[in-house]
């Protein structure tokens, strides 16, 4: 046996993981155990028809041979073109805040991103004031002779610029942190190594800072794939999105929540894999710095 | 040499954040303009100065209602939701165990779950359980949405604090609670108001969750929506647009403002 030690006054225990159980709880009961009763629904064990249910794999079936999936398509094209045209505008605003040495960059980066604290609804009312049909664009236009545009409410194109004028701000954060935090002595020793600048942004800057620039994307591609506010208000019926189609499948006249929980289930399932995919390549990227 | 860019880069860039911010801020002045227009619909060319919409706003019993209910709503959200992340934020940053990352994980993932889905699934557990819709099941799911937001607030900061301070604490005989109350609550104060403002803020403002769990009052947003859809009232929900907008803007700043002096407070040596 070890020598007896002298008895010390127990390490204070201010905190134990004990204190982790009620908001974990939380999100067990009322997100886990939702997301099992959405399967559940999915596959008709639960049913909103009442009498016997079984195991039926109706919903996953029409997910696949009722065009839903060109709808997601369609989506997902546009959330794509959304982000990425999002994430290239903030990169340059990102850069020019984090690297030119402007005084005042945290004011300024305050004023980009102060849109993004603001009502989503009411930045997208302000947005029907401006495209619609006697809007403001289409009543300058007609009071100086010209033809008004009728595509701009109403249409796959209002959609994404109501999206993309929405999440902008919010975009330009994740990738000024990154560029924020790069050591600048990395720059200047590729200026001494004869690298000019644009060499210095391909070889350096771009690749250090990508890991904002994906976290950036899917911020940006996560909400607005299954986003269905927006295009319900400025989309019309060439802007339906995915999200539209689970809402309209539970809140329609006829209401089918096997394919809507399948839809919805399908969309949980895609958007687990981008986010794991990312969270892999942080790691790997952190793995190669280190 | 300046690395990063040349002095006519430099020129460029500064044009084309000037443009970024007009495209940012115009709409929102644009509703700004509509609110005082004197006409029944939002367009060119405007037609008098008047404060009848802001008029009609303040006797609109149904828009107050309304308002009132989202207040209702975000309160009890803000309150929840900072509890629950000042527990988990002490119980990450304090506790080392099995499983802690798998803990952190799941209190992250609200982040990235689509709100229709989010919506939907807690409709259908409510519909399981026989729960009635209420303001109670709107605050259920608006704060699952936000512990991630009071989680990335709090955790930082608690991270900054000198953890000697607790064990200091505990040395002279207070107790985990009263270490608790008496330093480490009033360190992380400026994070706690945060925290609280941005749940308030983002429960005041959420849609898609709300409109799967309302029950028959209304919030804001849902309230919103409906006047969206019928054009009558469009002048009105623009001048109430002007207001919330101007009183968040100013809130949000001011908050911000206040968090980086009391924080820099703080860290002064007393």
């Amino acid at each position: 046996m070890a020598a007896p030690v002298p008895r010390r006054r127990r390490r204070p225990r201010l905190a134990t993981p004990a204190l982790l159980g009620l908001p974990l709880g939380w999100l067990v009961v009322f997100l886990l155990v939702p997301v099992a009763i959405v399967a559940l629904y999915s596959v008709d064990v639960l049913s909103l028809f009442p009498g016997p249910h079984s195991f039926a794999l109706g919903g996953w079936y029409r997910l696949f041979h009722q065009g839903y999936m060109s709808l997601f398509w369609k989506s997902a094209k546009m959330s794509l073109i959304v982000s990425a045209l999002v994430v290239a505008t903030a990169y340059p605003l990102a850069y020019f805040l984090a690297l030119s040495g402007t005084r005042r960059k945290y004011v300024l980066l305050l004023l980009l991103i102060a849109p993004f604290l603001t009502s989503y609804l009411l930045r997208v009312l302000a947005w029907k004031v401006i495209l619609g049909d006697q809007g403001v664009i289409n009543s300058f236009l007609s009071s100086v002779g010209l033809h008004p545009l009728s595509f701009l409410l109403y249409s796959r194109f209002a959609v994404m610029i109501v999206l993309g004028y929405v999440w902008l701000p919010f975009v330009a954060l994740p990738i000024f942190v990154t560029l924020d935090t790069l050591d600048r002595r990395l720059l200047e020793a590729a200026s001494d190594l004869y690298a000019s600048r644009l060499q210095a942004f391909v070889r350096v800057t771009l690749p250090l800072s990508m890991p904002g620039v994906v976290a950036a994307f899917l911020f940006v591609f996560i909400p607005t794939v299954g986003e269905f506010v927006t295009p319900s208000l400025v989309g019309g019926t060439s802007g339906y999105m995915y999200g539209n189609q689970i809402v309209d499948l539970f809140q329609q006249g006829f209401p089918d929540w096997e394919t809507g929980a399948t839809l919805a289930l399908f969309l949980i399932a895609v958007i687990s894999v981008l986010t794991f995919v990312f969270v892999r390549f942080l790691r790997l990227g952190e793995a190669r710095v280190a | 040499m300046d690395v990063a860019l040349s002095r006519n880069g430099r020129r460029i860039m500064r044009v084309f954040f000037g443009i970024v911010l007009v495209f940012l801020y115009a709409p929102i002045a644009i509703l700004l303009v509509f609110s005082f227009n004197n006409a029944d619909i939002p367009a060119f060319p405007l037609s008098g100065f008047t404060l009848r919409w802001y008029h009609a706003f303040l006797h609109n019993g149904d828009l107050q209602a309304a308002l009132e209910t989202s207040a209702i709503v975000a309160t009890i959200t803000s309150i929840i939701a900072v509890a629950l992340g000042i527990l988990a934020s002490i119980g990450i940053s304090r506790s080392r165990f099995r499983g802690r990352g798998a803990a952190t994980t799941l209190l992250l993932v609200p982040l990235v779950i689509p709100l229709v889905v989010l919506g939907l699934s807690l409709f259908l557990l409510f519909h399981v359980l026989g729960v009635q819709l209420s303001i109670l099941t709107i605050a259920v799911g608006h704060v699952v949405i936000v512990i991630p937001y009071t989680i990335l607030v709090l955790l930082p900061r608690l991270e900054q604090i000198d953890r000697a301070l607790g064990e200091a604490a505990y040395d002279l005989g207070a107790g985990p609670l009263t270490t608790f109350r008496r330093v480490t609550l009033p360190l992380i104060l400026p994070a706690v108001v945060s925290a609280l403002l941005i749940a308030f803020t983002t429960s005041f403002d959420e849609y898609a969750v709300a409109s799967f769990l309302a029950g028959t009052r209304q919030t804001f947003p849902i309230y919103l929506y409906s006047a969206l859809r019928f054009p009558t009232q469009l002048p009105q929900v623009i001048a109430v647009a002007v207001v919330v907008l101007c009183a968040s803007l100013v809130v949000i700043v001011a908050a911000e403002l206040w968090r980086r002096r009391a924080e820099a407070r703080l860290e002064a040596p007393a």
